[in-house]
């Protein structure tokens, strides 16, 4: 049993979990590193949550290793002082106050209530500490969570939905601490099913989709392999566009009211074949996707349970 | 383990909920083991009561309460979802789990002696009034008298045991009402099913193994020789249930997904 880990990292390798039928890890495996925002993302239903509660020793699995600095957390001694972490639906009990929520908790670690106040001050709740949970609002409960995540001040901190309920104040505010976390050289790992609520906080990106991992890279990395090589066209007349450069063997497609997207020429051949054409357009442009593009890409398949377009319908 | 216990002391205090339930076992034991004495009479020499237990009656009712209590002190962390957090503070189980039995243990072992030694003494002042009196074959109820003693002590531990019982099934149940029913089901249901049925064998036997009929024999203090049990292996069969409980809990909780 190791009581300091010697890198602040969590390592998880092929995790496999089944409730029932459901597999809810297939192979579940990536890495967070000190000093970096992993933002972790995925449609709901992916198995973040479940991959979160393994890696903190709630959950068992079927297969797979979960290590936190080395260790597996139910070896960890005090271990709020090697991993924080705010669990999704893990609310404080309603009728006790803040303050005593958060002094159980150091009490279960052997800190005392001079932290209290230092995590409940760190977060913003100084001036509601003494009231009782059970009247906060989900923003409130979730810097409460904060604070729990930072009372034993760890060098990880595993975070699941943490911008969940949060106003846009809050958001904000939470944007700026989670790259303060990691400019302390912290390891902070952060769930989410929204990309556009880490995409300015993260450094890295885990993808996942039905139990296992789409994309492990960085952000910018992500961006040029969903841009691809693609070519954006401007163009008043769209359906004609559309139909010449696919009748050149590119596929196709609208990605706005008077824009086309193309794959499969070069951007100089698009023009050559627009002029031959005689087709009108105001603009031709290397394609730059966003990353939440990039995001539903990945995620395509894996989404259990999608909405049907209506131009899908009609076809 | 210390700080485990003291993260479940400071939990238990910085809520009202147990403080009320515990001052309502405490309330609920003494009026209702006080109304049944009042109500209790011996206008000659001879008349059979056993005055100690039948000053301990309120316990009856007052470990319903107790139960509640046990049931809450664990299903409260289900409800809200914070079972999760008490285990990620606490990843080893064991601990976690013997830290939440010893501090629910000292609640009840400090508010059950208050309620039964209430009770002892409410039967003290109001039984010579109605008759049980030195004259009549009674004398005051006194702790230096061995069989009262075992009745108040038992009385004490039982009410702990019923408590560790509540934990158990709670470790395996999970949800507050499933597990208050269970409990208080577990507790009535032999008693009653022992007025119901008529077989004296089955009678005996449903009195043998009830987790509540065979606790309080330890209240008997006259006739041993007509009852099921003798007192220390009624209280001992009641032992065997929450002994069972909390290794079936703890074993659950153990193994199991949190």
């Amino acid at each position: 049993m190791r009581s300091t880990p010697t890198h602040p990292e969590v390592v998880v390798a092929g995790l496999r979990k089944r409730y029932g039928t459901t597999l809810a890890l297939d192979g579940m495996s990536f890495t967070v590193r000190p000093g970096l925002v992993t933002g972790f993302i995925g449609p709901n239903g992916a198995g973040k949550s479940t991959t979160m509660r393994v890696v903190l020793g709630l959950d068992a699995v079927d297969e797979g290793t979960a290590l936190v600095g080395g260790t597996p957390y139910r070896d960890l001694r005090n271990p709020l002082s090697h991993v924080g972490s705010l669990l999704d639906a893990s609310a404080p009990h309603p009728a006790r106050s803040a303050r005593d929520h958060l002094l159980w908790l150091a009490h279960s670690q052997g800190l005392g209530a001079s932290r209290v106040d230092q995590v409940v001050e760190r977060v913003g709740l100084t001036s509601a500490a003494r009231r009782k949970a059970g009247g906060y609002s989900l923003g409130m409960r979730q810097r409460l969570g904060i604070a729990a995540a930072l009372l034993g001040d760890p060098p990880i901190i595993l975070l699941d939905e943490p911008f969940n309920g949060m106003d846009p104040e809050g958001i904000i505010w939470m944007r700026g601490f989670l790259r303060s976390l990691a400019e302390q050289g912290r390891a902070v790992l952060v769930s989410s099913h929204l990309m556009s609520e880490v995409q300015d906080t993260a450094d890295h990106l885990v993808v996942v989709g039905r139990g296992k991992v789409v994309a492990d890279a960085g952000v910018a990395d992500l961006i040029a392999a969903a841009s691809g090589n693609r070519v954006a066209v401007r163009t008043a007349a769209r359906p004609e566009a559309m139909a010449l450069l696919s009748h050149a063997g590119a596929t196709v497609a609208a990605s706005g009211r008077d824009t086309v997207t193309v794959s499969g020429l070069t951007a100089d051949h698009v023009v050559t074949l627009l002029n031959r054409g005689a087709i009108p357009f105001s603009e031709v442009f290397a394609h730059r996707a966003t990353l939440e593009e990039a995001y539903l890409e990945l995620t395509r398949d894996a989404v259990e349970f999608r909405a049907t377009s209506p131009e899908e319908v009609s076809r | 383990m210390k700080r485990a216990l003291h993260a479940e002391w400071t939990k238990t205090r910085t809520v009202a909920g147990p403080w009320w339930l515990l001052l309502g076992a405490v309330v609920l034991t003494i009026a209702s083991s006080a109304l049944v004495t009042s109500l209790a009479t011996c206008h000659t020499a001879g008349c059979h009561t056993d005055t100690t237990r039948l000053s301990l009656t309120g316990v009856h009712l007052g470990q319903a309460l107790i139960a509640i209590l046990a049931v809450r002190f664990l299903s409260d962390e289900y409800d809200s979802g914070m079972i999760r957090t008490t285990l990620a503070a606490i990843p080893h189980r064991p601990t976690a789990f013997a830290a939440k039995a010893v501090t629910l243990t000292g609640v009840v072992a400090v508010a059950g002696s208050i309620a039964i030694l209430g009770s002892l003494l409410a039967g003290r002042i109001i039984l010579p009034g109605n008759g049980f009196t030195p004259a009549h074959g009674h004398p005051a109820l006194s702790l230096a008298d061995w069989p009262t003693l075992r009745a108040t002590v038992g009385s004490i531990l039982y009410l702990t045991l019923i408590a560790l019982l509540s934990l158990g099934i709670t470790a395996v149940l999970r949800d507050s009402a499933t597990s208050t029913g269970a409990v208080l089901g577990l507790l009535y249901l032999f008693p009653v099913l022992a007025q119901v049925i008529d077989d004296p064998h089955w009678q005996r036997l449903l009195h043998q193994i009830g987790p509540m009929s065979a606790g309080l024999t330890i209240q008997a203090t006259t006739d041993l020789h007509t009852l099921p049990l003798t007192p220390w292996a009624g209280l001992g069969v009641t032992a065997g249930w929450a002994a069972a409980a909390l290794a079936a809990g703890g074993l659950l909780l153990h193994i199991r997904d949190a």
